[in-house]
């Protein structure tokens, strides 16, 4: 998958915005969205609400673990952990930057939470590679990572599987008896 | 013709078909890559090894290599794919093997092409074999389209690397 596909799987999550315009409620394939009023908060898909934003006709309400005290804590308990700590949001990595390049306007400390989430992402993806190499070196047969987001996945996703494709290869070498399909003269 | 006895080189293709384990037309002398000194080398650590320069297709020759019935062939497929540091060690040889050297190089390929500081990666992929820079390559891959997506430029449109090669006349040039 492209790191562009993963994002616009990301688009389909909701976020709050204010609307400066009003309208009724529409039907998209995918649901219902509005009705929209004036001054009043609504749900929105992604997609929509850096559309409406770009047009000027709304304002963007960061979610709410979108916050540097929040960040600071997640980025904390990541480093301590072993494991992978449940993020926010399934699509964190995407949403920050989206949000932040459109509307950051409308997030307060935008830069500061950039590069929290920059450096959460960093502690995880060494984990990854950590445990990735961990799991090599024993020679598991399989391993088990929760909460890990499909960005962190695809970006590294691809190295793994043919290393471990490789790696298997090599280890059918050591069954005795491998068939070499020789021809009788 | 040729005498018995006799040594020469010959592709690997062809000692593969004349290869036949009850007919013993040919037997196959191990180049010293695979021989026990060099997997002692490998063994005490396999990242110091040029496998580009020892033979470029370490792993996949050595894989084949397996199909000549040679004594030596456990302690070879070992070799080639088990673990050095710390690993298991298995109980039918004290030698290792190049499955080893494969899960010990494992780590340096996989951190230098996740690496967002390109410094010294052209000297380690000098001394990859040819499975190694491949899988080298994917990985950078993987962290380029990602570092490429972060920027915003997975939405740009750019010329495509083979158009601006053609070298056709632009336009400023055809107005004169």
């Amino acid at each position: 998958m492209e790191p562009a596909e993963v994002e616009f799987l990301a688009e389909k999550e909701l976020v709050t915005i204010v609307p400066n315009f009003s309208l009724d409620r529409i039907h998209l394939i995918g649901g219902d969205l509005g009705p929209f009023n004036p001054g009043l908060p609504v749900e929105v898909p992604v997609w929509l609400a850096i559309n409406l934003k770009q047009r000027q006709k709304c304002r963007l309400i960061p979610p709410e673990w979108m916050d540097v005290g929040k960040l600071e804590e997640i980025r904390d308990q990541e480093r301590k952990e072993d494991t992978f700590t449940p993020m926010p949001s399934p699509y964190y990595m995407e949403l920050t930057k989206l949000l932040l390049n459109y509307a950051s306007d409308n997030i307060p400390k935008a830069d500061e939470i950039r590069t929290l989430v920059k450096d959460t992402w960093d502690t995880r993806m060494a984990k990854l590679r950590l445990s990735a190499d961990s799991f090599v070196q024993q020679q598991e047969a399989h391993a088990k990572l929760d909460n890990l987001t499909l960005m962190e996945i695809n970006t590294t996703g691809t190295f793994l599987t043919q290393a471990l494709d490789h790696m298997y290869k090599l280890r059918t070498n050591l069954q005795p008896g491998e068939s070499s399909h020789s021809q009788d003269f | 013709s040729l005498l018995q006895g006799s040594k020469l080189e010959i592709p690997l293709w062809l000692a593969k078909g004349l290869h036949d384990s009850r007919r013993r037309i040919i037997s196959v002398e191990l180049p010293k890559i695979y021989k026990e000194a060099w997997r002692t080398v490998f063994s005490a650590d396999a990242n110091v090894v040029d496998l580009h320069k020892m033979g470029p297709y370490y792993y996949g020759f050595g894989s084949q290599l397996l199909n000549f019935d040679n004594p030596e062939n456990p302690e070879i497929a070992q070799t080639i794919l088990q673990a050095t540091e710390g690993g298991p060690v298995l109980p039918a040889s004290n030698s290792v093997c190049p499955p080893q050297t494969f899960i010990a190089r494992f780590r340096r390929i996989m951190d230098s092409s996740q690496n967002a500081y390109n410094e010294d990666t052209s000297a380690l992929v000098a001394r990859l074999d040819e499975l190694e820079r491949a899988l080298f390559q994917v990985g950078q891959k993987g962290l380029n389209d990602f570092q490429c997506w972060e920027k915003g430029q997975a939405s740009q449109i750019t010329a495509s690397s083979l158009v601006q090669n053609y070298g056709k006349r632009k336009f400023t040039e055809v107005d004169g």
